[in-house]
């Protein structure tokens, strides 16, 4: 055995992505499926958001695929390119491989009410996983799954304002008449704890920390 | 209590007779409740004893992890990623640092691998015993608790040792471990180990074999292999259905692949397959196999650095990667999307605990609230977790 073991490359001996690629124009080819190929991480397989529930009923009843189980459904905001992408990760258990199916659907900036938001048909009537992982994917990001049974929030408080992990999420002043993140209980001192250490050291290079914030932001600005 | 009852065609069966149906209560189980493992609330329909309908509201626990880790840097994730499942730190910090370090192709150093498994394994039984003695008190009985946090006490002793914290560690980092075992530590796990047998045996005679437990467990809160896969579910409770599926053997990392042990499943030995009490022969189980892999790697461990050459920054080349690691409550998976920066441009847990949750309006309905509480200890989550 080697001294050392290198933990790279392990995703790429089984990919079925460019499999279900051609499976899929070849049975479903409005659904437009995309493939992303890399060097490094995981590929993945872009299909259009309008046909995601036939896409996730073919990959699963599939008999070569057999992409049984649905694991997890994230999604990921771009405001640059005004997208949310929406990643749906598939498994099987018998064949002992997975897949990452992603749909992006235009990013609204409104998020006041449910029609605002960006439509995505639901999976549930294929995994039943999907239910809450799509309440998760609504609470987080704004995405309205239509068809979905109950697209209530889950992990924040109901009648909680924004979406959280969109990029330009600010939290709201006040939840129910409580104040959010109230001055008095931040604890102010500690955003600038690396830069007052370094003027302290001897010397400063043996100074540094993992949190962003600190060298880029100034006294004045940290107070807003 | 426990085996025959059940809904047909709107009616509730216990044993062969059919009961009275009566107006429908509502009861909220928990945010406060000892049964509920954390800050978990159930909202249960019940029909006299029966429940008729369960939904879980989660929650009460989000501090949205994700969005902190958003304005971190790879090295400064990692305390953030123990606080999910604090029962099981390291494997959570695993999972993410094996994320990472696939990314940037590092070359670990055999024995940090040998360090890490040995903590890993630690770690899984402390997580087990936990379990172990918080279902014996969820079921009425309170000495297996205290039996299991001596166990439990001798590896946190040691994990506070080897990095200064008894629950929150920080000590997998990327390209190694933050401390090596010294050759006193090793001599210790050793002597663990060899009281392992006896207390295993105690244990299994007072909880697994006590009639009470099986009259409790058995029969009550069945995953079926269709729920499994309906789900997503993982972990012990997959195997609790009699499904082979480890990733330490399916999906290897690491130095898996070199070691010898059984992926132990569910036979259905009390009672139907997948229940409570296959769950629980389940863990059982894998904590005498963690036992066995500690072994081998204690045999097996060479001098040598434990930590390798990583760059003061660490800069992830852009892309996205989805690691899957096998803890102690299932299959932890991390999804990290890099834009080539600093910090991650969008980090993902998937949360085994998460997906157990969800499946529990699914088994409820019919059960008695006694039995829910049984199921609900049996599937064994973690709050930090869920609502990360």
């Amino acid at each position: 055995m080697k001294d050392c073991l290198k933990t790279s490359g392990l995703n790429m001996l089984n990919s079925i992505d460019k499999r279900v690629v051609e499976l899929l124009n070849a049975n479903l080819p409005e659904a437009k499926a995309v493939l992303k190929e890399v060097t490094v991480g995981h590929g993945s397989v872009t299909v259009s958001a309008e046909k995601i529930l036939e896409v996730c009923q073919f990959l699963k009843q599939h008999e070569e695929l057999k992409l049984r189980t649905l694991q997890v459904i994230t999604g990921t905001d771009y405001p640059t390119v005004s997208e949310i992408e929406i990643t749906y990760v598939l498994c099987s258990l018998e064949k002992n491989h997975e897949l990452l199916l992603k749909v992006r659907v235009p990013r609204s900036k409104d998020v006041s009410d449910l029609n605002a938001l960006p439509k995505v048909p639901s999976v549930v009537s294929v995994y039943a996983a999907a239910n809450f992982q799509e309440r998760e994917c609504y609470d987080m990001l704004g995405v309205n799954f239509t068809g979905h049974p109950d697209l209530r929030r889950i992990l924040c408080a109901e009648g909680w304002e924004g979406h959280p992990l969109r990029k330009d999420y600010v939290p709201a002043e006040k939840y129910l008449d409580m104040v959010i993140n109230p001055a008095h209980k931040v604890n102010t001192e500690d955003h600038f704890f690396g830069k007052k250490l370094k003027e302290q050291m001897d010397n400063p290079k043996l100074v540094s920390w993992s949190w962003k914030d600190d060298s880029e932001t100034t006294e004045e600005s940290a107070g807003e | 209590m426990g085996s025959t009852h059940s809904m047909e065609n709107d009616k509730i069966i216990l044993g062969d007779t059919e009961v009275l149906k009566t107006d429908l209560l509502t009861l909220n189980m928990g945010p406060q409740h000892p049964a509920t493992h954390g800050v978990l609330r159930v909202e249960i329909k019940t029909d006299s004893e029966v429940v008729v309908e369960a939904t879980p509201h989660l929650g009460y626990l989000h501090r949205c992890m994700e969005k902190h880790c958003e304005h971190l840097d790879y090295r400064g994730v990692i305390p953030f990623v123990d606080r999910l499942d604090y029962l099981a730190a390291m494997n959570m910090e695993m999972g993410y640092v094996l994320a990472v370090e696939k990314m940037l192709g590092t070359e670990v150093p055999k024995r940090a691998w040998y360090v890490r498994t040995i903590v890993l394994e630690l770690q899984r039984i402390a997580s087990h015993l936990m379990y172990f003695g918080t279902y014996a008190i969820d079921l009425g009985a309170f000495s297996p608790f205290l039996y299991a946090f001596q166990d439990r006490e001798n590896i946190l002793r040691l994990f506070e040792e080897i990095s200064g914290a008894r629950l929150l560690y920080n000590y997998i980092w990327i390209g190694g471990v933050w401390n090596d075992l010294n050759d006193e530590q090793l001599a210790r796990i050793k002597k663990f180990l060899g009281e392992w047998e006896e207390n295993f045996k105690k244990y299994n005679a007072l909880v697994g074999e006590n009639k009470i437990f099986i009259g409790r467990t058995a029969n009550v809160g069945v995953y079926t292999k269709e729920h499994v896969e309906d789900y997503g579910l993982t972990g012990p409770v997959l195997r609790g259905s009699g499904i082979k599926w480890d990733l330490r053997k399916d999906r290897t990392y690491g130095i898996y692949d070199q070691l010898e042990f059984n992926v132990p499943v569910g036979e259905g030995l009390k009672g139907q397959l997948g229940d409570c009490w296959d769950r629980y022969f389940v863990r059982m189980q894998e904590m005498n196999e963690s036992i066995k892999i500690i072994r081998q790697c204690l045999d097996g461990i060479e001098e040598g650095p434990v930590m390798a050459k990583v760059s003061k920054i660490i800069k992830l080349p852009e892309g996205e990667i989805y690691t899957r690691t096998e803890c102690p409550r299932g299959e932890l998976g991390i999804h990290i999307i890099s834009d080539g920066g600093k910090t991650p441009y969008r980090l993902k847990v998937k949360s085994p605990c998460f997906t157990h949750v969800s499946s529990l309006p699914a088994i409820a309905p019919g059960m008695m609230i006694a039995d829910l509480v049984a199921s609900i200890g049996s599937i064994d989550i973690v709050l930090g977790e869920v609502d990360r």
